[in-house]
């Protein structure tokens, strides 16, 4: 087999990887041996093979992948969040939901009196939702006290009303109760009665009858009630 | 997914000789591959053997798009400077073992032409079998040992000059 420098070459591959016939791996080692540049070649090339496949990759930087996933997944990711909510909106138990709130709203927004037409771009500014939130606290607040003085009043008549004494120097600021024929007052207690009977008191302590309140104020007007107390 | 990064990455840094370039390719290769994915058939070969044929198609539009920027300025001159910035700053493999011998081969591998490069870096570094290499090249296997072999032997060759005997 005639070979040379220029066999050896082109075929130091397959002898590096193993895949020359007997013959052709006969011929190339006794080529090598009687030449010293193709056996130096072979030993360099060879060498150079076995380190570079024992090479350590080379470390990637540690953000690397961080980034690829934020360059791929990130893009994906806000796509899938429209994609995600839109069946979520359009199921017909959730769109029957948004339009009860809807329909809640607006009543809730009728009843305050507040109409969305009237509203103008100001009174969506901060400075203003502050001072109508302010106001409608203060305002909600002095209903509240309002209400807490006027029940205060009513209880105040009610338990005066309730400890007076009987009405024996009151009679004639009071009307007269004529006693019914066949019925003698003999005893105190008949007269008491009778008084009670004038003056009716309120069934429960809470929640005077209409007529009740009427006949209470009319008697605490009578006692002078200061009015410090109103 | 690190395992295909690292491999990327490998592929990109051995190529470019640059970690910026190599980092900034790799994230390109992946948004090509995330971009494309529809059109990946599994008959084409391996999902790996693909992501190299995309790497290596990018690798060659940047060699192509940074040949002006070599042409002015001398290799000769920008490598050693190029290898010196990247081993004061990342050097990420001087770390591994044979850190020195990985710089010194990455000086050779910058002298090689493309071509030659690729395909060493392919089979060598990358351990892809000749077939892959085919599919990645889109040239017949004998074009593809061809280049490995005179690969091989010119970057032995550089190598001996720089003074470097990984024997």
């Amino acid at each position: 087999m005639d070979w040379n420098c220029i066999t050896t070459e082109e075929r130091l591959i397959d002898f590096l990887d193993g895949t020359l016939a007997a013959e052709e791996h006969a011929a190339f080692t006794s080529h090598t041996a009687a030449c010293a540049s193709c056996a130096g070649m072979v030993a360099r090339v060879g060498g150079l093979v076995s380190k570079m496949r024992q090479a350590a990759p080379v470390e990637e930087p540690p953000h690397l992948v961080s980034k690829i996933l934020a360059g791929t997944r990130g893009p994906r990711g806000r796509e899938r969040w429209w994609i995600g909510w839109a069946p979520l909106i359009w199921q017909p138990r959730f769109a029957m939901g948004l339009a009860t709130v809807a329909a809640s709203l607006a009543i809730l927004l009728h009843a305050v009196g507040v109409t969305p037409g009237d509203l103008k771009k100001i009174d969506y500014r901060p400075a203003s939702l502050v001072r109508a939130g302010n106001r409608q606290v203060h305002l909600s607040y002095a209903r509240c006290v309002k209400f807490v003085n006027d029940l205060r009043v009513v209880y105040e008549i009610e338990s005066r009303i309730a400890s007076s004494p009987p009405m024996g120097d009151q009679t004639e600021s009071v009307p007269a109760v004529q006693p019914r024929p066949g019925h003698e007052s003999t005893s105190p207690d008949s007269n008491t009665r009778d008084k009670s009977q004038s003056y009716p008191r309120p069934s429960r302590r809470g929640a005077p009858q209409g007529s009740e309140l009427a006949v209470l104020i009319h008697a605490s007007l009578v006692n002078n009630t200061p009015r410090s107390l109103l | 997914m690190r395992r295909h990064t690292r491999r990327v990455y490998n592929l990109c840094y051995r190529f470019t000789g640059n970690a910026a370039a190599a980092e900034d390719l790799s994230q390109d290769v992946f948004l090509r591959v995330y971009r494309t994915l529809g059109s990946y058939q599994p008959q084409y070969g391996a999902f790996a053997t693909w992501l190299t044929s995309v790497a290596r198609n990018l690798l060659v539009d940047h060699y192509r798009r940074t040949r002006r920027d070599r042409l002015t300025d001398s290799i000769e001159d920008a490598m050693p400077q190029l290898e010196e910035k990247h081993s004061m700053t990342r050097a990420p493999d001087r770390l591994a073992e044979g850190a020195e011998l990985s710089a010194q081969l990455q000086r050779g591998l910058a002298r090689l032409s493309p071509e030659l490069r690729e395909a060493v870096i392919l089979r060598d570094l990358q351990g892809l079998e000749y077939n892959e290499i085919r599919t990645v090249l889109q040239v017949p296997e004998g074009t593809v040992k061809s280049r490995i072999n005179r690969g091989r032997i010119e970057l032995a060759r550089i190598l001996g000059e720089m003074g470097v005997r990984p024997t």
